[in-house]
C-alpha cells in the first residue's frame, strides 16, 4: 500500500480490478455530448464499463465531496442551476444502483476537471473559492476533500499507457465481503416470537411455531400475511404512524380540526344530542361525558385510520398523498354534518370507531364568498395532506407562511429533514440585514429556500384559523418563491386542487416510496435509518460509511419489492421480517476490532419496549395486563410520548424507568403467580408441571419437573429456548433452590402468600412451603429481564 | 487502553455492569472507574441547571438593551439601567408577573456573568437549540452540555440527566429522565413496595437479595460473551438503571407537599429535590412560547420575567435546602430576535443573541461580548476578552461550550474527547471564568 494521504491511510483507495475494467469508451462518449473541453490525455482511469460507476468516483469524489458539498447548490432549483456545472440528485434516482445520475454526476466532474486556468484545474480552483465562485470556499487547499478531487485530476491526467497502479495504492472493495459475516441472525422461532408480539401484541400460535419450524424464513411471509389481517396489527399500525406523523397531538382540543367557518352547525353535535333514553339528569349528564370522549378520540383517530384503511384493503401506499376521501365515523360524521347522507353505509351507527371512506363535498363557508371552489364540486382530498387534523397539528401563521407544513411534509413524505443539518453562515445577521429578502436572495438562505417555500405555496388556501381551509385575505406572499414542486410551477388554473397535484408528484417522486420503506423501519425497530457519515476526516470514517451503504442497499432492495408490489405496505413489513438488519442477534467471531464494531454499531433490533407495547406484552403472557402504563402520566415516565411536547420516545432506561420496571416485575409476578396456581392445572400458563408442594432436592423427579417449569418459564416470558441443564436455567434453579433455603431458615415466616397478591379478592393462597412466593421471585426475576423488557 | 488494570473493553464493560454504570458501547472512561461502587454514593454537586428560553427570547429586553434605532418600543437608550458592570433593559413597569429586570439585576447581578454578541451561525430553532445545547451545530449525535456532565459525574445516579424539553439529545452516554409532574417522583421512590408503602414490601428481604444477586450474575454472563455493541449497550442500561433506582428512595424527603404553580418552578421543585437526594447532576429546565412573530413586546414582557422568577425561586428554594453553593445555572435561548419590528409588531429570528451563568467559580458582575447599534456582533479578542472589531473573533457556541467542559472539569474526560469540540488554541477563551 502506498500512502497517498499521509494522515488517513485508509481513504483514497480504489479496487484495481475496476480500474483495470475502466472502459474509456464509456466516458468519452459521455463527454463529447458536451462542449467541455477534452481531457489532456486518454486515461487509464475513465470510469466504469457497461453503465456502472466506478468506486473511486462513487466512494471518494462523490461521498465525500460531491455529495456533501456541491449537490446542494449544483442541481436543478438549487442556487447554480444557472452554473455550467449541473449535478443530478441520486436520491431522485429510480435506479436502486443511482447510475444514472452518478454517471451523469461523473461526467460532469470529469468535464469541470478538465477545464484549465492559468493552467489549473477548474474543479480545483472553483472548489477553494477562486473565479468567483459563487459558493465561496467550499474547500480548505489543505482538506482531505481538497485532496480527493486532486487525486480525481491526476488520475483523469494520466497519459494513456502510464501504468497508473503504480501511481496510487488500491485496497480491495471494502464493500465486497459480506456485511454480515460473523453475525448470527435470530433462531426462527424467536424471530417469529418477535413479529407477533411486535406487530400483533400477542405470542405465536402452536400452528405458526409448527410452521416456521418446518419451513423456515420462507413460512415468514405467509405467516405475515394471516398477522396483518389482525385487528391487534392495525391498532399496532395506528400508534407507530402517530409515533412518525404525531398527527394526534393538536392544540385547542380534538374538535378544533373541524372549523367553525366552515361546521359551525354540525361540530359540536354531541351538545344537543338526545340522550334522553339514559334516563334521569344525571345519567344523561355520565352518558354525554362518553359521547363527548368518544366523539374526540373518533375525530382524533381519523387520520390514522386512513392509514389503516390503505394497508388493510391492498391499495397502493401512495394513497396517504393522493387518497381522494377521508375515513370517517358515525360520530364523527355528525361533526362533519354528513351522517344522513352516509349513515346507511356503517354496519352499526353507535359504533364510534366503525371508520368508512367519505369523500367531501366542496367546503361551504359562513360567508357564502368564501365558498370553496372546486371543479368537481367535492373537497379537493390528498390523502394526508388535505386532512385536517394534520393541517392543525402543523399550523402555519402570517410569520410562518406554511414554512413549517412545507418542512414536515418533505420529512414525512419525501425523507428529508431540511432543518437536519443546517448549514453555517458566516454571519447570517449580516445576510438577514444585506438583502431585503434574503430567502430569495441571499445563497445561504436559497439553499432551502428554493425547495421549501414552494411547496408552503401550495398550501396557500389552507391558511386561515391556523391552517384550516380559507386563503390568506391579502393574497399569497410576494416575497417568497411561488407555488411548485422541485422546479415546477403550479399552474394557476391548478390551483384550486394544489395539494392534489403535489401528491400526485410525491407519488410519483422515487424519494417517496423510500422514505415509507425507512418508515416501516422505524416501526420494526424504533430507530431511523442511518445518516450518512458527514467527518471525513474521522479514522472509524470508511467503517461508517460502510454500515451505511449496507443499510442503503437493503433500503434500496426492499424499495424495489415495495414499488414493484405496487406499493403495498406489507410487502415492505415483509422484507424487513427476513432482513438481516432485522434479524441480526449475536457476533460468531470473536476478536473484533473497532473499525468493526463500528460496522455494526447500529446493526440488532435491541429496542426498549414501549409503555404501550409492555402493556401488550404483559397482557399477551400473563392473563391480564398490568395497566398502570395505561395512565398517561406514568405512560411519559417510561419514557412515552404525549405527540405534542414529548415527541421521542426514550431509548435507554433511566433510573426512574428502572423503578417502573421493578414495579412492574414485583407486581405482574404478584398478582399471576398464586392465581395461576389457583387455576386447575391444564389451564395453567406459566405452571403446568408443578405444585406448590414439589420442593427442589427431595427427588430427581421433582427436581426434574421444576426444571421442567423453568424452561417453560423462560420460553414463555423470555421467549427463550434454554436447555434442562443450561447455564440459565441452572441459574434460576439455583435462585428459586436458594430463596427456599432462606425461607426455611427465617423464623416468623407466614404460612400465606401476601394478601396484596390476591388477583381477583380470593382469599391469601396457602404457602406453607414458601414455594408460591418463591417461585414468585423467579417471575419478579424474569421480568425484569433484556430479553422481557426489550424486542 | 486508557487503564492498565483493564485488559481488555470487555472487561471494564463487565466491571460497569457489575457496578452499575450505563455505559454506553463506545466509551472507555477510567473516570468511571472511581465512580463506580456496589451502593453508588449520593452525588454531592455540583449541580448544572440548564434555563432554555425556547423560542428565541429578545436580548434587547434583558442583559443587551439597545433603545436606538426602533430597536425597542418600551424604552429608550436613556432609559437603560446599570448595576455595576450590567447593563439591562428596564423593564419593572411593564411586569404583570414574575420577575423584573430592576429586581432580578440587584439580586444577583454581583455574581452573574453575561455573555452578548453569541453567533448562533444560523437563524432556525431546530439547528439553533441544537447548537446551543451541543456546541455542535453539523451534528446530531452530539450529546447535550447537560446530558454530557451527567455522564462523566454521575454515571450511578438514577437521573443523572433531568429534563423538561428542548434539546435534550444524550448521545447515548446516559439515559434522559422525564419526570413530568412532582408526583411522579413518589410514584418511583419505593419500587419494591406495595403502593410505595415502605412497610409493605412486595418480597422478603432475603427473596429480593436473591434476585440482585441472580440478575447480576446473568449480567456477567451476558456481557462476558461477544454479542452485538447495541445488545450491550441495552444489557449495560438495563442493568444500571435497575440497580440506580433504588437510591431514588432518597428522594422522598425533599418532594415538598405543596407543588408550586408556576410552569419553571415546578421542574425547579423536581431538579431540587433529585439534587439534594444525590441523585441527579444536571437538569434542562424549559419554557416556551419565546417565539413573538407577532407582539414582540407583549409576548416578551410576559415570559422574560416568568423566566427570570424560575431562576431566582432556584435560587431561593436552593438557599433553604442548603444547596445554593452548588448549583451552577446557564440560561439560554435558541435565537435571539430581529432589531426591526414586523408588521405584526413582532419580531423575527435574529443569529445573535446571548448567555447567562452564575456558580461557584464563575466570577460574576462582568460582561464578556458586545453587539453594536444594529445588533451586530462586535468581536472578541478571546485572549483578553475585549471586544476587537478588527482581529477579534465571532463567538460562537463551541466557543462556549468547550470553556463550560473546562469549567466543570471534563474536558479532557473520555466522554468529552468522544464528542471533541475542534477550537483552534488562539480562539479559545482565556480566563472566561474570571
Amino acid at each position: 500500500m502506498i500512502r497517498i494521504a499521509p494522515h488517513h491511510p485508509a481513504i483514497f483507495v480504489v479496487p484495481l480490478v475496476l480500474l483495470a475494467a475502466a472502459s474509456p469508451a464509456v466516458w468519452g462518449a459521455d463527454s463529447a455530448a458536451t462542449p467541455a473541453a477534452p481531457v489532456k490525455a486518454a486515461a487509464p482511469y475513465t470510469g466504469a464499463a457497461c453503465g456502472t460507476v466506478d468506486e473511486f468516483f462513487r466512494d471518494e469524489v462523490w461521498t465525500k465531496v460531491g455529495a456533501q458539498k456541491c449537490l446542494e447548490c449544483h442541481k436543478p432549483g438549487g442556487d447554480a442551476e444557472d452554473s455550467k456545472f449541473i449535478l443530478q440528485d441520486p436520491s431522485r434516482d429510480a435506479d436502486p444502483e443511482r447510475r444514472t445520475s452518478l454517471l451523469h454526476n461523473r461526467a460532469a466532474f470529469a468535464r469541470m476537471a478538465a477545464r484549465r486556468t492559468d493552467d489549473k484545474s477548474r474543479l480545483l480552483v472553483k472548489a477553494t473559492g477562486g473565479l468567483e465562485h459563487g459558493g465561496e470556499t467550499v474547500l480548505k487547499p489543505d482538506s482531505m476533500g481538497f485532496r480527493i478531487l486532486e487525486e480525481f485530476v491526476r488520475r483523469l491526467s494520466v497519459p494513456e499507457g502510464t501504468p497508473a497502479m503504480t501511481a496510487v495504492t488500491l485496497k480491495a472493495d471494502s464493500r465486497a465481503a459480506d456485511f454480515f459475516e460473523g453475525i448470527s441472525m435470530l433462531e426462527n422461532r424467536r424471530l417469529l416470537r418477535r413479529l407477533t408480539l411486535s406487530l400483533a401484541g400477542r405470542l405465536p400460535t402452536a400452528d405458526e411455531s409448527a410452521t416456521i419450524e418446518k419451513q423456515g424464513l420462507k413460512a415468514v411471509d405467509l405467516l405475515l400475511d394471516a398477522v396483518m389481517k389482525e385487528d391487534a396489527f392495525y391498532e399496532r399500525l395506528a400508534e407507530a404512524f402517530n409515533d412518525i406523523f404525531l398527527v394526534r397531538g393538536y392544540n385547542e382540543g380534538a374538535e378544533s380540526a373541524l372549523s367553525y367557518d366552515n361546521f359551525s352547525g354540525s361540530r359540536l353535535w354531541t351538545q344537543k344530542f338526545d340522550l334522553s333514553e339514559f334516563g334521569d339528569e344525571a345519567a344523561q349528564r355520565k352518558a354525554r361525558y362518553k359521547l363527548d370522549a368518544d366523539y374526540r378520540e373518533a375525530l382524533l383517530r381519523e387520520p390514522l385510520e386512513l392509514i389503516k384503511y390503505i394497508v388493510r384493503e391492498d391499495h397502493p401506499f401512495t394513497e396517504i398523498v393522493t387518497a381522494d376521501f377521508i375515513m370517517e365515523s358515525p360520530y364523527t360524521s355528525r361533526g362533519y354534518g354528513n351522517f344522513d347522507e352516509i349513515q346507511e353505509r356503517f354496519r352499526d351507527t353507535k359504533d364510534p370507531f366503525e371508520y368508512i371512506p367519505v369523500r367531501l363535498a366542496a367546503l361551504k363557508s359562513r360567508d357564502v364568498k368564501n365558498n370553496q371552489k372546486t371543479e368537481t364540486g367535492f373537497y379537493p382530498h390528498a390523502g394526508m395532506l388535505t386532512v385536517f387534523q394534520y393541517l392543525r397539528r402543523y399550523p402555519t401563521t402570517e410569520t410562518n407562511r406554511n414554512r413549517l407544513r412545507s418542512r414536515m411534509y418533505f420529512q414525512h413524505f419525501l425523507g428529508v429533514d431540511v432543518l437536519e443539518l443546517a448549514a453555517r453562515v458566516t454571519d447570517a445577521a449580516a445576510v438577514q440585514a444585506k438583502f431585503e429578502v434574503p430567502t430569495m436572495q441571499a445563497a445561504e438562505c436559497v439553499v432551502c429556500h428554493r425547495s421549501l417555500d414552494p411547496v408552503a405555496g401550495l398550501f396557500q388556501d389552507y391558511f386561515s384559523f391556523e391552517g384550516v381551509y380559507g386563503p390568506r385575505k391579502d393574497g399569497w406572499f410576494k416575497d417568497m418563491f411561488g407555488p411548485g414542486f422541485e422546479g415546477e410551477d403550479l399552474p394557476p388554473d391548478q390551483r384550486w386542487h394544489a395539494l392534489q397535484w403535489l401528491g400526485e408528484r410525491t407519488a410519483k417522486d422515487p424519494r417517496f416510496a423510500r422514505t415509507m420503506v425507512e418508515h416501516v423501519y422505524y416501526v420494526m425497530t424504533g430507530r431511523k435509518v442511518l445518516l450518512p457519515p458527514k467527518t471525513i476526516d474521522d479514522p472509524l470514517f470508511d467503517a461508517k460509511q460502510r454500515a451505511y451503504q449496507a443499510q442503503r442497499q437493503e433500503v434500496e432492495r426492499i424499495t424495489d419489492r415495495f414499488v414493484k408490489a405496487n406499493f403495498n405496505l406489507k410487502e415492505a413489513f415483509k422484507a424487513w421480517a427476513v432482513s438481516p438488519f432485522y434479524r441480526a442477534d449475536g457476533v460468531t467471531t470473536a476478536g473484533t476490532n473497532p473499525r468493526r464494531m463500528a460496522e455494526l454499531a447500529d446493526v440488532g433490533v435491541a429496542r426498549m419496549l414501549s409503555p404501550e407495547q409492555l402493556e401488550r406484552k404483559v397482557a399477551a403472557i400473563f392473563p391480564r395486563p398490568w395497566g398502570r402504563l395505561k395512565d398517561s402520566q406514568t405512560a411519559l415516565l417510561y419514557g412515552g410520548i404525549d405527540s405534542q411536547e414529548v415527541t421521542e420516545r426514550a431509548a435507554d432506561p433511566s433510573g426512574a424507568m428502572g423503578a417502573i420496571q421493578r414495579t412492574m416485575a414485583n407486581d405482574v409476578a404478584c398478582k399471576n403467580v398464586a392465581f395461576d396456581f389457583a387455576t386447575e392445572p391444564g389451564k395453567r400458563r406459566l405452571f403446568q408441571n408443578v405444585e406448590p408442594e414439589t420442593v427442589p432436592g427431595e427427588a430427581t423427579e421433582s427436581d426434574q419437573l421444576i426444571r421442567q417449569t423453568i424452561v417453560h418459564l423462560h420460553q414463555v416470558v423470555l421467549g427463550r429456548d434454554d436447555a434442562m441443564n443450561s447455564p440459565e436455567v441452572n441459574r434460576t434453579y439455583d435462585l428459586f433452590a436458594g430463596i427456599l433455603e432462606d425461607a426455611h431458615t427465617r423464623k416468623g415466616i407466614e404460612p400465606l402468600e401476601n394478601y396484596s397478591c390476591r388477583a381477583n379478592g380470593e382469599p391469601r393462597a396457602k404457602d406453607p412451603q414458601y414455594t408460591i412466593r418463591a417461585w414468585r421471585g423467579v417471575v419478579t426475576y424474569l421480568l425484569r429481564q433484556r430479553d422481557f423488557l426489550y424486542e | 487502553m486508557s487503564n492498565p488494570q483493564y485488559h481488555s473493553r470487555r472487561e471494564f464493560l463487565k466491571f460497569c455492569g457489575l457496578a452499575g454504570l450505563g455505559v454506553s458501547a463506545p466509551i472507555w472512561s477510567p473516570d468511571a472507574i472511581s465512580a463506580a461502587a456496589a451502593e453508588p454514593a449520593p452525588y454531592e454537586g455540583p449541580f448544572y441547571v440548564v434555563f432554555n428560553a425556547s423560542g428565541g427570547w429578545d436580548t434587547t429586553y434583558l442583559m443587551d438593551p439597545k433603545g436606538v434605532g426602533e430597536i425597542n418600543r418600551l424604552y429608550q437608550e436613556g432609559d437603560i439601567l446599570t448595576k455595576g458592570s450590567h447593563k439591562f433593559a428596564p423593564t419593572a413597569k411593564h411586569v404583570q408577573a414574575g420577575m423584573s429586570n430592576e429586581d432580578f439585576y440587584a439580586e444577583y447581578g454581583s455574581e452573574l456573568l453575561v455573555m452578548n454578541g453569541i453567533d448562533y451561525s444560523v437563524n432556525n430553532h431546530s439547528p439553533g437549540a441544537r447548537y446551543m445545547a451541543t456546541g455542535k451545530l453539523d451534528s446530531l449525535a452530539y450529546p447535550t452540555f447537560a446530558a454530557l456532565v451527567a455522564a462523566c459525574k454521575g454515571p450511578t445516579c438514577p437521573l443523572s440527566f433531568l429534563t423538561f424539553g428542548n434539546y435534550s439529545n444524550t448521545g447515548n452516554l446516559v439515559a434522559m429522565s422525564r419526570i413530568p409532574y412532582l408526583p411522579s417522583l413518589q410514584k418511583i421512590a419505593n419500587a419494591d413496595s406495595i403502593e410505595g408503602n415502605l412497610r409493605s414490601p412486595y418480597q422478603d428481604d432475603f427473596v429480593l437479595d436473591r434476585i440482585e444477586r441472580t440478575l447480576k450474575e446473568q449480567t456477567d454472563a451476558t456481557i462476558s460473551r461477544t454479542v452485538l455493541p447495541r445488545i450491550e449497550h441495552a444489557e449495560n442500561m438495563l442493568y444500571a438503571a435497575q440497580l440506580n433506582s433504588k437510591s431514588l428512595a432518597r428522594v422522598t424527603p425533599y418532594i415538598p407537599a405543596k407543588i408550586p404553580k408556576e410552569r419553571l418552578s415546578q421542574q425547579v421543585e423536581i431538579a431540587l429535590a433529585s439534587f439534594k437526594a444525590g441523585v441527579c447532576v444536571s437538569a434542562n429546565l424549559n419554557i416556551g412560547q419565546f417565539d413573538s412573530h407577532a407582539n414582540n413586546d407583549r409576548d416578551q414582557m410576559n415570559l422574560i420575567p416568568e423566566f427570570l422568577a424560575g431562576m431566582a425561586y432556584l435560587m431561593k428554594r436552593a438557599e433553604e435546602l442548603k444547596i445554593r453553593d452548588k448549583i451552577v445555572v446557564i440560561a439560554q435561548s435558541e435565537m435571539g430576535r430581529t432589531p426591526t419590528y414586523n408588521k405584526g409588531n413582532g419580531k423575527d429570528h435574529w443569529s445573535i443573541g446571548s448567555i447567562m451563568f452564575m456558580g461557584p467559580g464563575i466570577r460574576g458582575n462582568r460582561v464578556v461580548g458586545a453587539t453594536d447599534e444594529k445588533q451586530m456582533s462586535v468581536p472578541v479578542d478571546p485572549a483578553t476578552l475585549a471586544s476587537d472589531k478588527e482581529s477579534g473573533i465571532r463567538v460562537r457556541p463551541e466557543h462556549l461550550h468547550l470553556a463550560l467542559r473546562q469549567y466543570a472539569g471534563i474536558a479532557d474526560h473520555a466522554m468529552s474527547k468522544q464528542y471533541p469540540l475542534v477550537v483552534p488554541e488562539k480562539e479559545k477563551l482565556v480566563g472566561f471564568w474570571g
